[in-house]
């Protein structure tokens, strides 16, 4: 072995010396103590390795990144409403789960979001960073997804949603209920409709709303003998209402 | 509640793989994002793991191939072909240069390794796993492993000496998202 070699193989020595007895690694070891020139740049890369590893080690996660995995693992484990998981035929559970596995696009940044009602909730949890966790334009595979997770499903939508191109959903938590979010687009606007179930909630979190400028977004809610849904869109209002 | 075990999980690797994220997204949202999400699909799919000693290597793997299954094909893929020859000397000044540098300098100089050399150098650096662990992260081969190790730590000293990185600038340059809300 020469000492390239020998080089080659030593680069893969972590700084901390827990490769030192790698029987793997011991041939170009034996050569670094055999050489002084290969000793001094081993100590030299140790040290540079070193150096950087530490200013890695420093680099701190950004505050509340822990708690939003746990809060976020958390949800996401929150039985659905309806029947059990164990009462359901397991190829369904399998496929749901296939489907959870090879759907998710990405998990969302889960700082605390507030609102005493759906609307105030709705809004502040569009403007907090999210992501949708099956992404498709397929409105009945969308559909088909929720249900598999017993989110709440719209009854109807208004008759001008069907001019919209749907990007995705996703389910969320509200006060410990189960809310779909469902996503949709037009003109590179974003339409993002929350539903909930009204025996889920108190009146008082569920309040009409004519559209309204709220934060730079658009607010719109409403309800029917079933759900109650809210409409967060950063088009103008008169854009929305045209919609509804 | 998370089990007692899933937060002990979560404690014990969201760092490191915090840092791994972040060499490889190159901005604290994507990073951010990719850590839930291989704790999200651990929570799902975690269980099956027969070997818990293995769980460091699996939220490891998932992390990448996740990043890999997101991320866009652009023109910053470096092929091996593209770079210059390997420069193995490490000068006295290269050790102190990083020394004297910020953590969020030396993050800096390390996302702009090529792809193809950041994943492995970066999880050398976080000394969590062997080289033959990273070739199993990384489905690569364990000649290939080391080759890339070479070549990112000669990429890396060049990057740190660059005058962009120097003890002056302490801007940290993360790029913003290209993402959108509901990517």
């Amino acid at each position: 072995m020469n000492n390239a070699e020998a080089r080659f193989l030593l680069h893969a020595c972590r700084p901390g010396g827990q490769d030192l007895a790698d029987p793997a690694l011991a041939p170009a070891l034996e050569q670094m103590r055999r050489d002084p020139d290969l000793a001094r740049w081993f100590e030299r890369d140790q040290s540079f390795n070193a150096a950087v590893a530490q200013k890695l080690a420093a680099l701190p996660p950004p505050p509340g990144l822990r708690d939003a995995i746990l809060a976020g693992t958390r949800v996401s484990l929150t039985p659905s409403r309806g029947a059990s998981r164990r009462s359901r035929p397991l190829w369904l559970a399998s496929a749901a789960a296939l489907l959870v596995l090879s759907a998710i696009a990405a998990w969302w940044s889960f700082a605390p979001i507030r609102g005493h009602t759906l609307d105030e909730f709705a809004l502040n949890f569009v403007e907090h960073r999210f992501f949708l966790q099956k992404r498709t334009a397929d409105v009945d595979e969308l559909r088909h997804w929720l249900a598999a997770r017993g989110g709440p499903l719209p009854r109807q939508l208004p008759p001008a949603f069907a001019d919209l191109r749907a990007l995705g959903c996703r389910t969320l938590d509200f006060k410990g209920h189960d809310v779909s979010l469902l996503c949709f687009e037009r003109d590179g606007r974003e339409f993002h409709i929350f539903v909930a179930r009204r025996e889920d909630l108190a009146p008082s979190t569920l309040r009409a709303l004519a559209p309204t400028d709220r934060h730079g977004h658009t607010v719109a809610a409403w309800s029917d003998e079933q759900n109650h849904y809210v409409l967060v869109s950063d088009a103008p209002s008169e854009t929305v209402q045209q919609l509804l | 509640m998370p089990d007692p075990a899933f937060t002990q999980l979560v404690d014990s690797h969201y760092a490191a793989l915090y840092r791994f994220a972040l060499s490889l997204a190159r901005n604290t949202a994507d990073a951010s994002d990719l850590v839930q999400q291989t704790f999200f699909i651990w929570s799902h799919k975690g269980g099956m793991l027969r070997d818990t000693s293995k769980a460091r290597t699996w939220l490891f793997t998932t992390l990448y191939r996740e990043f890999l299954r997101l991320r866009r094909h652009d023109a910053r893929a470096t092929s091996l072909e593209d770079l210059p020859a390997d420069q193995d000397e490490i000068a006295s000044e290269d050790i102190d240069r990083v020394r004297r540098l910020d953590a969020s300098q030396v993050i800096t100089a390390l996302q702009s390794v090529p792809d193809t050399y950041r994943a492995p150098l970066t999880l050398f650096y976080l000394e969590s796993l062997s080289y033959q662990e990273i070739a199993h992260t990384l489905d690569i081969p364990i000649g290939t492993v080391m080759s890339r190790l070479s070549r990112g730590k000669a990429q890396l000293r060049r990057l740190l000496a660059e005058p962009s990185t120097s003890a002056d600038a302490k801007v940290v340059p993360f790029e913003p998202s290209s993402r959108t809300k509901s990517s």
